[in-house]
């Protein structure tokens, strides 16, 4: 890709016997929204470091804008950084931290005072010049940190865990701030979270990393729907996590031997009869409903191409747009399923069937098996 | 119930002041009232190695015309100001060292720094008299390998500042680490993303936001320095003579203990200057100072 904003080829990082980073490769856009999701400990916010020129990549090289700059010191890449401790400069006012890029540039104090004013203005803290940091709120600071990051229109704007220290209200409110700032400046932005919800909601794409490696990359709709591996089954969205053993394998699906029944589950890459596996299925891909008069005993059927189980409701979580049934199936497991709360009206300990379409969810070989 | 216990119970200021006094009275009988003393003393007069109360200002009119006086106070000034210059320059980076890379040897090296106060100040002159005297480890190896000692290096006025930076110089280094240790240099990292070269970091960053640490220090080196009495005394020659030397002698040799006292004035408002001039440059909130300042 001749144009891309961000090239990564191999590059690892080590330190001392961890592989933090391993031979990750990556092309970012211009225009794009990147989030890099993951685990703490996961390599995420090294490899942010990497590309700030915080740390030297043992291996591989870093390309900005189709230069080179694995061997360029940070003030020499020309991009903005965000940090989860906002880190603005106590000792200067809100207006002196924001223009701090610029006057590194030796950008003449007119073209500075209009840039200042634009950034002011595209963030709301208009007023605030004056204030010194600890004179400001989380959000405020943030929202500095943020104008500082982007006032001088870097070639990439790197965000390391920026919302983290804010409380929730605000968070989903900045959430949306910034994919708004992302869109109308159209510099790419790489995003690093250990929240799930905050990569699905902000970003374009998304890449899952666990120890140094990408275990998915791709559209955030395809790795919701469509998670690549067991990690990314449990770590993005919401899933039941079944565990069971292939029966019989039948093109693209295949029967799951599970808690005395069977489901049908899409069929794992190479997976032969007998395997062990781990199924997921996601709480909103769930369906509730009171057991009728004949619906006792079931448990594990396929019926009609639906995956039904029977059991019985032990608690309604209440959470506004939707409610989590919670609902123990006779040998004891939980099944959480997320619907509507005013479609059903059930009880906790009201018998219930779950139902599912067959084959959808995700299943994957037992890891270790 | 309640009413009657906190009706009992003493006012917060006035319980802390019962643990305050003890120290505050310590202080106000041992510090300022020899202070005080000196004040009244330097407008009596001495004579004889006697002491008699007729108030007047002579020993001020002797301090203020007489060249010798003035000549000893501006090299005292001049030389505390190289001494703290020289302390600020080599002491900050073993400081910023200490802190930045000490990892877990980082207190050890600061106790360390206190190492030369296992001894006497006098004993470590001499020490140093040993050391860059004419026969002197420098000198001697000089004249071992042939070639012609130092001469600067003994009994000058060089000598003398130099043990001025050999004793005070610990004293720079830990106000500065002191400092140093409470300063977030992930800061630094923020700046050079921003485009700050690693020079320009120290200057925005590093240097504004460890000024309180740094302008104690020189408070801490220029103020014994200004009132030095030991090194000129052991390290410099007869033209080494300092402010503090010659008021020594006021007390000892020759017993003009009014005059003695009125140099102590002049030295107490020189070092309160010094103090003063520093003061508004240390802003509590521009050194990124955390501590709420109650008003």
């Amino acid at each position: 890709m001749p144009n891309a904003a961000l090239e990564l080829d191999s590059v690892t990082r080590r330190f001392g016997p961890v592989i933090a980073v391993d031979r990750i490769s990556l092309a970012i856009e211009q225009d794009e929204f990147f989030a890099l999701l993951g685990p703490s400990g996961s390599g995420k916010t090294t490899m942010l470091r990497l590309i700030a020129g915080l740390e030297q990549p043992d291996e591989g090289q870093v390309r900005i804008a189709g230069e080179v700059v694995t061997d360029l010191p940070p003030y020499r890449r020309g991009v903005g950084m965000v940090f989860q401790n906002f880190l603005l400069f106590p000792h200067k006012t809100v207006a002196e931290n924001i223009v701090f890029p610029l006057r590194m540039q030796k950008m003449d104090r007119a073209q500075q005072q209009k840039q200042l004013g634009w950034i002011l203005e595209l963030l709301h803290l208009q007023g605030l010049e004056a204030r010194y940091p600890n004179e400001l709120s989380g959000g405020q600071q943030q929202r500095v940190a943020l104008a500082r990051g982007l006032i001088s229109r870097p070639a990439l704007l790197l965000l390391d865990e920026p919302l983290a220290n804010l409380d929730r209200e605000l968070r989903s409110e900045m959430e949306v701030e910034i994919r708004r700032y992302q869109k109308e400046l159209k510099i790419p932005f790489v995003y690093v979270t250990h929240n799930q919800e905050e990569a699905l909601t902000m970003s374009d794409r998304i890449a899952v990393m666990r120890n140094g490696r990408f275990e998915q990359i791709g559209a955030k709709t395809e790795i919701y729907t469509n998670p690549a591996s067991a990690f990314v089954a449990a770590f993005v969205g919401h899933a039941n996590r079944l565990d069971g053993q292939l029966s019989e394998i039948d093109g693209g699906l295949a029967r799951m031997n599970w808690a005395g029944g069977q489901l049908l589950v899409p069929r794992p890459a190479d997976a032969k009869s007998g395997d062990r596996v781990r199924y997921f299925i996601k709480h909103e891909d769930l369906e509730v409903t009171a057991a009728g008069l004949n619906g006792g005993g079931l448990n594990g059927h396929v019926a009609n191409d639906i995956n039904q189980v029977s059991g019985t409701l032990r608690d309604i979580i209440f959470k506004g747009q939707t409610a989590n049934y919670i609902i123990t199936l006779p040998q004891g497991t939980d099944l959480v399923v997320s619907d509507t709360p005013r479609t059903i009206t059930l009880k906790p300990s009201d018998p219930v069937i779950v139902r599912w379409p067959a084959g959808s969810g995700a299943c994957f070989a037992a890891e270790g098996a | 119930m309640s009413g009657l216990r906190s009706g009992k119970r003493l006012h917060p200021e006035l319980r802390f002041l019962g643990l305050a006094g003890p120290g505050a009275a310590f202080i106000v009988i041992s510090l300022l009232l020899p202070l005080l003393s000196i004040v009244v003393f330097s407008f009596w007069r001495t004579e004889s190695y006697e002491l008699y109360a007729d108030w007047n200002l002579d020993n001020y009119r002797t301090l203020l015309g007489e060249a010798a006086y003035r000549t000893f106070f501006l090299r005292s000034l001049v030389t505390a100001a190289i001494v703290t210059a020289i302390c600020l320059v080599c002491g900050w980076p073993v400081a910023y060292f200490i802190a930045r890379w000490g990892g877990r040897y980082r207190l050890l090296l600061v106790l360390l720094l206190a190492a030369p106060f296992f001894t006497g100040a006098i004993l470590r002159i001499t020490a140093l008299q040993g050391l860059l005297g004419p026969i002197g480890l420098v000198n001697m190896t000089l004249v071992e390998l042939g070639l012609p000692p130092i001469e600067a290096l003994m009994y000058t006025q060089l000598a003398s500042g130099l043990g001025l930076v050999y004793l005070f110089i610990s004293f720079m280094v830990t106000a500065i680490y002191l400092s140093l240790v409470n300063f977030n240099f992930e800061l630094l990292e923020v700046a050079k993303i921003n485009g700050a070269k690693p020079w320009r970091a120290f200057i925005e960053i590093t240097w504004p936001l460890n000024w309180i640490g740094t302008a104690i220090g020189i408070v801490l080196v220029f103020i014994p320095c200004l009132a030095n009495v030991v090194t000129p005394r052991f390290l410099g020659g007869p033209d080494a003579t300092s402010f503090g030397m010659s008021l020594s002698q006021q007390f000892g040799e020759t017993g003009t203990w009014a005059l003695g006292s009125a140099m102590g004035v002049f030295l107490f408002l020189a070092s309160f200057a010094v103090i003063l001039a520093i003061w508004p440059t240390i802003k509590l909130k521009r050194s990124g100072f955390t501590g709420a300042v109650q008003q």
